[in-house]
């Protein structure tokens, strides 16, 4: 393996399990909470293989950078600053309504599924067979939030109108995920990972018809900030949670 | 209390190939595709799967051993239609489920009813299901990777992982031992 390519990979896959891991974290709140129970329990189930897939790319990250890749995730996950996640803000955005939530794991979904479907054939196997392991369970994420969409799209006055209330407010932040990491140049032309571009072409292509489709109008609003080295406040509120009992105790057993 | 919710759709399981389906439990649902998907979540998230269908509840035709004592009448209009083919499930014992023992060809609920009696006849049979093929949405095979194939590689999938379930095995031997009835 190309050592000068190993540290721009493990920064990439931070970004990925990092993403993985709020949005688990931020759709694990509607337990209890969704629309009807059989949801409560599909959205559940959605939000625990989002953080078992963060778990996948922590684990692989732990690898590249000479960590034990069992207790690893812990210390990234409950023991890093805010500072140091490199998630995208659109994870991190309070749930809102249902539709809000719905749309946002759709357009991850759509993500995911352009990413994976490149990264099973990236060069460096590793890479490869974690893409391979979490695709299928991507495809059905896909095919049960683009079900919900479609629907409240098409739905109702109200539906539709919170559908696009929640496009119009999740569309700024989508142009982030897209975003080359510092250096990822360098992994694209090894053949490491996807170009992030041709990724943002593919996404596009996928989503635009569909919302279209399902009666939303495109919003026109710009991008907001790219970059991920900036913590935005939802993030700090999740982490504060999420890392309160880790650091009453540091060495606890558990 | 009556169910205010989205219709409810009866989800029938095929555990293994060559197995038949069985009754799993049911889902509120707006329409077949969702109801397959909320059936995927809450029955289907652990176990291994061949394929899950959905039935609207409305379509199914059931009767228990007592209400088929009562009798039903066929309507000899409605038995002039062509016949269509319906699935005949049945449950033997109080702690077992539905279970599909095979299929009639009839023009309506009724008679798919009567000749499943005539075909299928158990006398331990307590309940009875009819329903028409047309009335199964089906998981496609296709589909089983993403839909089933997470699941296998689930840590704590297995009950064994649940002391719970083991504790109550035992009590419940225990009960049996001593021949203790709940009722």
């Amino acid at each position: 393996m190309s050592l000068d390519l190993q540290p721009l990979l493990a920064c990439k896959l931070l970004t990925l399990a990092d993403d993985e891991l709020i949005l688990g974290h931020r759709q694990s709140e509607w337990c209890g909470h969704a629309p009807i129970l059989e949801e409560d329990i599909a959205f559940a189930n959605l939000a625990l293989d989002e953080l078992g897939h963060a778990i996948l790319w922590y684990q692989l990250h732990a690898r590249l950078v000479g960590e034990n890749p069992d207790t690893y995730p812990d210390q990234l996950v409950y023991f890093r600053e805010p500072f140091e996640f490199r998630c995208a803000q659109i994870v991190a955005l309070p749930n809102g309504d249902w539709a809000f939530s719905i749309l946002r794991q759709y357009l991850f979904d759509v993500l995911e599924n352009v990413l994976l479907a490149h990264y099973v054939q990236s060069a460096y196997r590793p890479l490869a067979d974690i893409a391979a392991k979490i695709r299928p369970e991507e495809i059905y994420h896909l095919r049960h939030t683009s079900a919900w969409v479609k629907r409240l799209g098409l739905g109702t006055e109200e539906s539709n109108r919170r559908m696009q209330n929640a496009l119009d407010d999740l569309w700024p932040y989508t142009g982030q995920l897209f975003h080359p990491n510092p250096g990822e140049a360098g992994l694209v032309e090894a053949g490491w990972v996807a170009d992030p571009h041709t990724l943002y072409t593919a996404w596009q292509a996928q989503v635009i018809p569909f919302l279209e489709e399902a009666n939303l109008t495109l919003p026109t609003a710009k991008m907001r900030t790219l970059n991920r080295e900036l913590p935005s406040q939802h993030l700090v509120g999740i982490l504060s949670e999420l890392q309160q009992v880790a650091r009453l105790d540091p060495q606890a057993q558990w | 209390m009556p169910d205010t919710q989205w219709p409810q759709f009866i989800v029938f399981d095929q555990p293994k190939e060559g197995k038949p389906p069985f009754y799993a439990g049911a889902v509120h649902a707006p329409d077949p595709e969702m109801a397959l998907l909320n059936a995927r979540d809450v029955f289907a998230r652990r176990d291994s799967h061949v394929y899950l269908w959905v039935v609207r509840e409305s379509h199914i035709f059931a009767k228990t051993a007592e209400e088929l004592l009562q009798g039903f009448s066929i309507s000899s209009e409605e038995t002039s239609e062509n016949p269509e083919t319906y699935y005949v499930f049945q449950k033997t014992a109080h702690k077992g489920t539905l279970v599909q023992v095979g299929e009639v060809e009839a023009a309506n609920p009724e008679s798919a009813m009567a000749a499943a009696l005539a075909s299928y006849s158990n006398p331990k049979a307590i309940v009875w299901w009819v329903f028409p093929a047309w009335a199964v949405h089906q998981t496609h095979p296709t589909e089983n990777k993403s839909l089933f194939g997470p699941a296998d590689d689930k840590p704590y999938r297995h009950s064994s992982f649940y002391p719970t379930v083991t504790l109550m095995r035992e009590i419940n031997l225990a009960k049996e031992k001593l021949n203790w009835e709940d009722e």
